[in-house]
């Protein structure tokens, strides 16, 4: 495998960059060993921002990615699938969150700066040795189990049942209902609850 | 109730608990005990004679909550579903001293069986809901002021549903238990339990507000001569609809006091509550014949073990944790389980309602697929460097990990020897596994040991 990583850091509006000198963490990007393209956008998660993206990936041959912007849960899934539309595995990408670790609890703008250049290069030398993964299957058993035989469990049964898939529904007590079958009238329109 | 019970698709099981729950999304294999219930209710016609003749009549109706009386062999309630009696085996004469046996000398369909033995089953799932709801909290051990449960006349609001109730041990007339009488005041007790970090939870209940308006406008409604009191500290009417019923409560008549009762004692045949109102800034007393207390919602009992058995957390106060509080409020931790209702926090009916149908969804999202891609990023294990010690195998929190035997060609020809197997469908890519192996045979992919020591060395070299 080729060593050509493209770097891309996000301003996130002003949430990053009145922070971090996002501009200078790509200058510096641009001098670590094996990254041959690095850049910054104002928002790296929308439609241009992946965009962007993809055809980086297509103009400068890149074989690996790194994405400074913010925390993994959210935009991960995003960006693999960009990192994938734009050719090459979704794995050889590695995301590194410069908001809430770093320009959501840090003043100081050179620190912070430094923080977000020590990330990249991290992510970097991680990127390099990622492997290819690939994504493999299992089969489903299409019949559900519903435990508790309240409100809650019979709503949830009666929906799966209405799609057409089996439920089998367990209540610890001799009849379904729970406490909803104790309650007399329900707010606030006051009809009976069993 | 009848339309689960009638759906072609659902298979009801009641009496019944999940006892283990083996495998993955899309593929459990889950053990259900069937508890005995004495009573072969393929043939019982639920005709309701045997509960007629039962002798032990005298029994604390569960059902309601101790405030009426069942027998032995009964139905839950009228209109349980399915409309079946079991026999309560802790009470019942025959099965405690072997007399009696009147039922089965009675039942027209000859369906008592005092031979029944709990029953095992096993079922192929391929997602999970639950759905185990909650339970009061035990205020009697905690409330000394309220009395510690002595006083017959201080009940719980779920009792009060059943005092109010057309299908209740009253009928419907709200009677106060010690004697009978028809109560000519009311009082209503908030967040008992519930915002009180020193004896209760730190918590809001979240439908109390809204139960008690209800409450004190079912006193107003049914006996208008009557006071109805309720004793607050916030009234917090979030929802549609609510704030609205809240004014209807109190337009008819319900008597609204901010402050904590912080004593009840008994006066002739009243309960005196002392009191603060806080917004007149002075001490207040309030006589009352009946008082109703809105406990806190809590987990149901055994919803700890349940968690255990299938492998996902609960928070501090021993609800279900969900995977996001906002972005995923109905997943757990635990691929292919998804939360329902007060399980995962004290919740109303209509948001109890809506989490079921989203848990429901999900279920269905599931299996609108043909087969499930399977995240890669698991533990793998290199088998050459694997000793076999087992060390693994209990920290899996997913119970991905096996010792399994594996076969190799040594100098003298072909030795067995035991190696971990990792499940990949099951290995939710925690890496517990990975700090626990002397041996380094373990390695969780994307994440392995030569990646962070790169990233190690690139910040301090």
């Amino acid at each position: 495998m080729k060593k050509r990583v493209g770097v891309f850091v996000c301003d996130c509006g002003t949430n990053i960059a009145s922070v971090v000198d996002t501009e200078k963490v790509a200058e510096a990007a641009r001098k670590i060993p094996g990254v041959i393209f690095a850049t910054t956008y104002k928002y790296m998660c929308s439609d241009p921002g992946q965009e962007l993206i993809r055809n980086s990936i297509r103009e400068h041959e890149l074989e690996q990615v790194v994405i400074a912007s913010c925390s993994p849960r959210m935009h991960e899934p995003t960006f693999r699938k960009a990192v994938e539309a734009g050719g090459i595995n979704g794995y050889l990408f590695e995301m590194i969150n410069i908001r809430e670790q770093d320009s959501w609890v840090h003043r100081n703008r050179s620190q912070a700066t430094g923080k977000a250049i020590d990330l990249v290069r991290m992510a970097v030398s991680k990127v390099l040795r990622n492997t290819p993964l690939q994504i493999s299957s299992i089969p489903i058993t299409k019949k559900a189990l519903v435990i508790g035989g309240g409100i809650a469990g019979m709503q949830a049964a009666l929906d799966i049942a209405d799609a057409g898939y089996p439920v089998v529904l367990v209540e610890k007590e001799a009849s379904i209902g729970g406490k909803m079958a104790q309650l007399d009238k329900t707010f606030p329109t006051m009809d009976c609850a069993a | 109730m009848v339309a689960v019970a009638q759906h072609p698709n659902i298979e009801l099981i009641t009496y019944a608990e999940v006892t283990a729950v083996n495998g993955y999304i899309g593929n459990f294999t889950v053990t259900i005990k069937k508890k005995a219930k004495y009573v072969d209710w393929d043939v019982c016609t639920g005709c309701g004679t045997c509960e007629e003749k039962c002798p032990t009549k005298k029994l604390k109706n569960e059902f309601d909550l101790g405030l009426g009386q069942r027998t032995a062999i009964h139905k839950l309630f009228p209109q349980a579903v399915p409309g079946k009696p079991y026999i309560d085996a802790e009470n019942c004469l025959k099965l405690t001293k072997d007399k009696c046996g009147i039922c089965e000398k009675i039942c027209p369909t000859e369906a008592i069986r005092f031979n029944d033995r709990d029953e095992y089953i096993t079922e192929e799932i391929g997602a999970i809901v639950i759905a185990t709801g909650y339970d009061l909290f035990p205020w009697e051990k905690a409330y000394g002021e309220y009395g510690y449960g002595k006083y017959p006349d201080v009940i719980t609001s779920l009792q009060f549903e059943r005092l109010v109730s057309s299908g209740g041990p009253t009928g419907g007339k709200i009677k106060r238990p010690s004697d009978n009488k028809e109560p000519q005041s009311v009082a209503f007790i908030k967040c008992v339990g519930s915002r009180d970090d020193a004896k209760g939870k730190s918590y809001c209940s979240r439908a109390c507000c809204m139960y008690t308006a209800k409450h004190a406008f079912q006193v107003k409604e049914k006996m208008p001569d009557s006071e109805a009191y309720v004793f607050y500290m916030d009234v917090r009417t979030a929802g549609k609809n609510y704030e609205e019923f809240y004014q209807r409560s109190v337009n008819a008549g319900a008597r609204y006091i901010r402050g904590r009762v912080s004593k009840i004692y008994p006066r002739g045949d009243k309960l005196v509550l002392k009191s603060e109102d806080t917004l007149l800034g002075r001490p207040i007393e309030v006589e009352a014949d009946l008082v109703v207390l809105a406990t806190a919602m809590v987990p149901s009992e055994g919803a700890e073990e349940l968690a255990k058995t299938i492998g996902f957390s609960t928070d501090k106060d021993g609800f279900y944790q969900e995977a996001h509080p906002k972005l995923q409020p109905v997943d757990t931790f635990a691929a292919g389980v998804y939360l329902a209702g007060c399980c995962q926090g004290p919740k109303d009916i209509p948001d109890t309602v809506a989490q079921a149908s989203a848990a429901a969804v999900k279920v269905c999202g599931v299996f609108s697929k043909a087969e499930l891609p399977t995240e890669p990023m698991v533990s793998e294990v290199n088998t050459e460097k694997c000793s076999g010690c087992g060390f693994c195998v209990p920290i899996c929190p997913y119970k991905a990990i096996s010792l399994e035997e594996i076969q190799e060609r040594g100098h003298h020809g072909t030795i067995t020897r035991k190696a971990a197997r990792i499940n990949s469908s099951l290995c939710q890519g925690c890496g517990a596994c990975v700090p626990a192996c002397r041996t380094q045979a373990l390695n969780l992919k994307g994440y392995t040991d030569e990646q962070l020591v790169a990233e190690v060395d690139a910040l301090c070299l």
